[in-house]
């Protein structure tokens, strides 16, 4: 890349169960962003770049970028476009906005996700329905197959596999808990023991209620620039060093290569690494934000990142090496688990927790000790696309 | 504010309070000619046969059927029999979450992966608890009918315990 790129700082809209509109959602999440990065304004935006998944389902919206530009007071004078990637919509944007920096096109972009997704109890069957359209609708979708079982398959696999326990799968989501109860705009405000993870409620077996991430209303939004007009607003940015992602073919379910893994993670990671110079992902990363979705998936996860062997993921949770105080510090705002999954603001949030941890701004006894290499990953649809980027406190 | 009209003198817009399940909401997607270029699929598989796309120039086998050849993007492809019969290879139980288009009556039910040899595929497992069930158990095909939103005949396939 010809230019550096960094993510000086941005906001989130409370995220919950709100008594909020979509557009309610994006002007929160648009004014977060312009009052948490003093010296920049909606006149300064060049490129708007919107994640957002499915606001023709949930709000009956499209052509959302532009609603999100006259709300927020943007005239945009270079690039503007929604992406779409199911659950990786926020961190595709974020690429999108990268790039167009990095090439010289534009020098300040504004990246927001929204989604609005609870509609009340007596609309749950619609979310439900839409969220099985992410997958093949016409031959996977068709068998009543959600997020819920598809991921249960995964930890089924996993343990079948591996002897990964179910209460390795419940540290997970304790940790995660946890850290989001010290949170503020997170979802879920409680601290978790493990106990209670494995006593919640069976949704879809192996995975219990507390397994699975929420159902979210929520914008989070990020201001990026080039070097210059960084240097301009902030001593201290998240700067990308590295981005990569890897679909390997396969979306339906025939044409995925592992049910108890993700192959396509560990391609995009390594893409990532090489371009951001990273020989050791333990030892050279200190905090990272992953995709999980499930507990089971952060298990995965921690595998195909190169964190740990392939099969002991399970016993890396156990050993506590993901902890705020272990080896990487993964999910310190909570991850999808105890923030809940607005799915088109997901990963700008994850963007900004990193960005945060560098500026040593991140409040309530979670920030990491000197965080200086950081990761964002996400996993989209069936696991058929995974986007992972790396972000640094200094540029390259 | 004031008041500049009294609700007596507004006149009312009325949308309708219920309508009927659409189509496009339907899961199952319609399957004859004039519709889908892969209704020699469907075709087969009303007539008890299971079957998917062989591409007649690289001999790949893809699921679901095709019209383009992934692998060599070659269209010469034609019909070829799946075994019936196959594996469990990993399952799950829906209990609640029932999308729209399903009906309520049908919670729990079982959706796992089946690998029937050429082809690894999701589908529902009828007349089986979760529990009843192990990975490795021998499953067999059943074709269903669909009565839905539309006038076509339309079925599809579901798996069941041997
Ligand atoms: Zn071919």
């Amino acid at each position: 890349m010809t230019r550096n790129v960094a993510i000086v700082g941005g906001g989130q809209a409370n995220w919950g169960e709100r008594d909020a509109t979509w557009k309610d959602l994006a002007q929160e999440g648009g004014k977060a962003t312009f009052d948490a990065v003093p010296g920049v304004d909606p006149d300064d935006i060049e490129g708007l770049f919107v994640g957002a998944v499915q606001p023709e389902r949930f709000a009956n919206q499209t052509h959302v970028a532009p609603m999100v530009a006259e709300l927020l007071g943007i005239e945009v004078d270079e690039m503007i476009a929604r992406t779409e990637l199911a659950c990786a919509s926020g961190q595709a944007a974020l690429r999108y906005a990268w790039l167009a920096i990095a090439a010289g096109q534009l020098d300040v972009a504004m990246v927001l996700g929204v989604e609005k997704m609870n509609l009340g109890r007596e609309h749950m069957p619609e979310v439900q329905s839409s969220m099985a359209n992410v997958l093949d609708r016409e031959f996977d979708g068709a068998n009543g197959l959600a997020a819920p079982p598809f991921f249960a398959w995964y930890a089924q696999r996993h343990m079948h596999e591996f002897g990964t326990t179910r209460e390795q799968l419940s540290l997970v989501a304790a940790k995660n808990k946890t850290n989001a109860s010290r949170t503020d705009f997170a979802q879920f405000q409680s601290t978790v023991d493990p106990d209670e993870v494995t006593d919640s409620p069976e949704i879809a077996p192996p995975l219990h209620l507390y397994d699975c991430s929420g159902i979210t209303d929520g914008a989070a939004g990020a201001i990026l620039m080039s070097e210059a007009k960084a240097r301009e607003v902030t001593d201290t940015a998240a700067w990308i060093t590295g981005s990569g992602q890897s679909t390997m073919a396969g979306n339906s379910i025939n044409n995925l290569p592992s049910f108890s893994g993700w192959p396509q993670a560990r391609k995009a990671s390594q893409n990532a690494y090489d371009q951001a110079g990273i020989d050791d992902p333990l030892a050279e990363i200190d905090v990272a934000e992953v995709h999980d979705c499930f507990s089971i998936s952060e298990i995965i996860e921690y595998e195909e990142l190169g964190f740990a062997e392939r099969g002991e993921g399970g016993q890396f949770i156990e050993d506590g090496r993901s902890h705020l105080d272990g080896d990487v510090a993964v999910n310190p705002r909570g991850g999808l688990l105890g923030c809940g999954h607005p799915l088109g603001a997901t990963g700008v949030s994850q963007a900004l927790e990193i960005t945060q941890q560098f500026q040593g701004d991140v409040t309530n006894d979670r920030q990491v000790d000197d965080a200086t290499t950081g990761l964002i990953h996400n996993l989209s649809g069936s696991g058929s696309v995974h986007s992972v980027m790396v972000l640094d406190r200094d540029p390259q | 504010m004031t008041d500049t009209s009294t609700d007596d003198e507004r006149e009312q817009v009325s949308v309708p309070s219920e309508i009927e399940f659409p189509r496009l909401l339907d899961f199952y997607d319609l399957q004859t000619a004039d519709q889908t270029q892969i209704h020699e699929f469907y075709d087969n598989l009303r007539a008890g046969q299971f079957t998917t796309t062989r591409c007649t120039e690289c001999d790949a086998i893809h699921f679901p059927p095709r019209i383009v050849c992934p692998e060599c993007t070659g269209d010469a492809l034609e019909y070829v029999d799946l075994p019936h019969d196959g594996e469990l290879f990993a399952f799950s139980a829906v209990r609640g979450g029932l999308p729209l288009g399903l009906r309520e009556h049908e919670v729990p039910y079982v959706v796992g992966v089946v690998d029937l040899g050429p082809v690894q595929l999701s589908g529902r497992i009828d007349d089986a608890a979760y529990s009843d069930l192990e990975i490795g158990d021998p499953v067999s095909l059943k074709i269903v009918d669909i009565d839905g939103p539309t006038d076509d005949d339309r079925v599809f396939y579901r798996f069941e315990p041997q």
